[in-house]
């Protein structure tokens, strides 16, 4: 961990043979990835396929249902809760409802896993606090109210925060949900510098199919219960491999635009996108 | 693409504090004004009442001097366990109200309105009347301990429900129902109790803070200090646990024994107060919002001091009004907290409501 300086393209997360899932019952299973410093992973597919499943076992914060995680080259059960949020942080879908907490008193949360036992940040957590939020744009917003930020301006919020627990690895379940195009784009950039900058790993599943493309590094299909393939943008951004990943008619996708054609709209298939 | 350059050095020494500017000031304002609420409180609750004692009176008598005097002897075994009692019951309410409020992220959550002091109150009549009858007299440590079983086992019944229902008006009925259930049973007891028993339980079951004495007075300070500090020590999980458990997890809070420790703390306040002065309605619930909402904040750090001392301040002040408002007649306590408490809830209710909205 202390030669992060150096980005040898250490492997930050690795999993084999993973089986994840809820309650027991298997989602996906047979899940062998790998994330590196310095690189961004990205995982698609169609809904409900088990992506968020997948990032959550990773985070831990479901049981791995089979096979192993490494976190560092340690196997995630045996890291306490503790060291864990030292080498990981996440941003999640779920909603979060504050009540009189300002935008710093939640970054200010990333600082957790490095504060005392009652939690007083000091100096050197203030500026990390303010570098974050700096970096993702927020720090106009300091002082304002949490819930009264729009949903997009809450969401570079919550990954101030998340960057601001200085991890090796980020975990983002839909990191561009409810962000306006700029922001997407805005917020990609950013972690295109935190990967290559400072040589974080970025674990994420992506909705927009074009932004994937252009961010990531690697791309992880998931469908059906498996990772149905994995490769460079290059590889996966096949007009033939889209189409069946997400059970498109042939010829839907267009590899060299991201474009997709929509059905013709004048006949009667309006049952056909079922 | 506009990406900031990101200094961290040079002015950003000074610079790095200029957020939550002007707390500061606004944190020790309200802690100055409570300590001041609660002496003007304590005082009044000494002074004023069937014997009006004047200030100027209290302090030798506190100094032990005037032995014999009516004054001495209302002043020491009556005025002043009674507001020591008021005073720590209150702030383990809202203590109590605040750890629950958390828990289970629901703002209406509180011992009263989630059963859990009903379910204390059936406990303490079960073992009062089925088990010791009318031979034996309960111990303090007796109803103590069958009050923390009666919460514990209303905790599990609602944490049962919670883990099905994800929307927090449908846990509140819940609680309230299980309340209900456990009154009603309550009042079957009562039924069937004896002569000796009923006067006892009638008083008690409606709640109040007189006939507390010295030693009851010491065992709930040590029970209620170390169940404070506990939730005060836990203030930075309690911070994480705001944002939801799964962030919190992942911030290195262990959820699992972080859930327990809040539950079992949690009951012990409610507990403590069901056990010694009865069901106290309402000012769970409320406080913490007062304190919260004073504060402007709702840093665990600052709202768990400022929650144990506005708990204070407003069950002293109720008991206040419920002795002087019909003397010499006496009104019970949960009353009064309920007129007082009540609206708090309904005004936060609808504030929220307009804000989330």
């Amino acid at each position: 961990m202390d030669s992060r300086a150096d980005l040898t393209n250490e492997t930050l997360v690795t999993t084999r043979d993973l089986v994840v899932g809820y309650e027991g019952r298997s989602l996906v299973a047979g899940i062998a990835l790998q994330v590196c410093q310095g690189q961004i992973v990205t995982l698609i597919g169609p809904n409900g396929a088990g992506k968020s499943t997948i990032l959550k076992t990773i985070a831990g914060h479901l049981d791995v249902l089979g096979g192993c995680v490494f976190l560092s080259g340690k196997d995630l059960r045996d890291v306490t809760v503790r060291e864990r949020s030292r080498e990981l942080s996440v941003m999640l879908t779920d909603r979060v409802r504050t009540e009189l907490l300002t935008c710093a008193d939640i970054v200010e949360m990333g600082r957790y896993p490095y504060t005392g036992r009652l939690g007083i940040a000091t100096l050197t957590d203030r500026q990390k606090v303010r570098e974050a939020m700096e970096l993702l744009q927020v720090w106009d917003l300091r002082d304002r109210d949490f819930m009264q930020l729009s949903d997009g301006q809450r969401q570079r919020v919550l990954l101030a925060r998340a960057v601001c627990q200085e991890p090796s690895t980020l975990v983002l379940d839909e990191p561009t949900s409810h962000l306006d195009v700029r922001y997407q784009i805005e917020l990609l950039s950013v972690l295109r510098h935190l990967a290559r900058e400072r040589g974080l790993g970025i674990l994420m599943t992506l909705h927009e199919l074009p932004l994937a493309r252009r961010a990531s590094d690697w791309l992880v299909c998931v469908k059906e219960g498996k990772v149905a393939l994995q490769g460079t943008p290059e590889q996966v951004f096949v007009s033939s491999v889209i189409d069946a990943l997400f059970d498109l008619e042939p010829g839907t996708y267009d590899a060299l635009t991201g474009d997709v054609t929509l059905p013709g709209t004048s006949g009667q298939n309006r049952g056909a996108d079922a | 693409m506009t990406r900031r350059v990101v200094t961290g050095s040079g002015s950003g020494m000074a610079n790095a504090e200029s957020y939550g500017a002007g707390r500061t000031a606004r944190v020790a304002c309200v802690f100055a004004s409570l300590a001041a609420l609660l002496v003007i409180a304590l005082v009044a609750n000494l002074c004023v009442g069937t014997v009006n004692v004047p200030v100027g009176q209290i302090v030798p008598i506190l100094m032990g001097r005037g032995a014999g005097e009516t004054a001495y002897q209302v002043i020491w075994n009556i005025r002043l366990p009674r507001l020591c009692a008021a005073a720590i019951l209150g702030g383990a309410l809202g203590l109590a109200g605040l750890l629950l409020q958390t828990l289970f992220a629901n703002p209406i959550a509180g011992p009263y309105t989630l059963g859990i002091s009903s379910g204390a109150k059936l406990a303490v009549a079960v073992v009062m009347v089925l088990i010791l009858g009318d031979t034996q007299a309960m111990s303090s440590w007796m109803s103590l301990g069958a009050a923390f079983c009666g919460s514990l086992g209303a905790m599990a019944a609602v944490l049962a429900v919670s883990r099905r229902v994800r929307s927090a008006s449908t846990l509140v009925i819940v609680g309230v129902m299980i309340g209900y259930v456990c009154s009603a049973a309550t009042d079957v007891l009562i039924t069937f109790a004896s002569d000796a028993n009923i006067a006892n339980l009638r008083n008690w079951s409606l709640g109040s803070f007189s006939g507390v004495n010295t030693r009851q007075v010491a065992l709930m300070a040590a029970v209620v200090l170390v169940a404070s500090l506990v939730t005060f020590a836990l203030s930075k999980p309690l911070g994480a646990y705001q944002l939801g458990e799964s962030y919190a997890e992942s911030m290195g809070v262990n959820v699992r024994s972080f859930r327990r420790t809040v539950i079992v703390i949690a009951s012990v306040l409610a507990s403590c107060v069901t056990a010694f002065a009865g069901p106290i309605s309402f000012v769970g619930v409320a406080v913490p919002h007062v304190a919260r909402r004073l504060l402007g904040t709702s840093r665990p750090q600052l709202v768990v001091p400022a929650t144990f001392l506005t708990g204070s301040v407003v069950c002293l002040g109720c008991d206040l009004l419920a002795r002087m408002l019909f003397s010499p007649i006496e009104m019970p306590v949960s009353t009064l907290t309920a007129i007082v408490c009540a609206p708090v809830v309904i005004w936060v209710l609808l504030e929220r409501r307009g804000r989330v909205a």
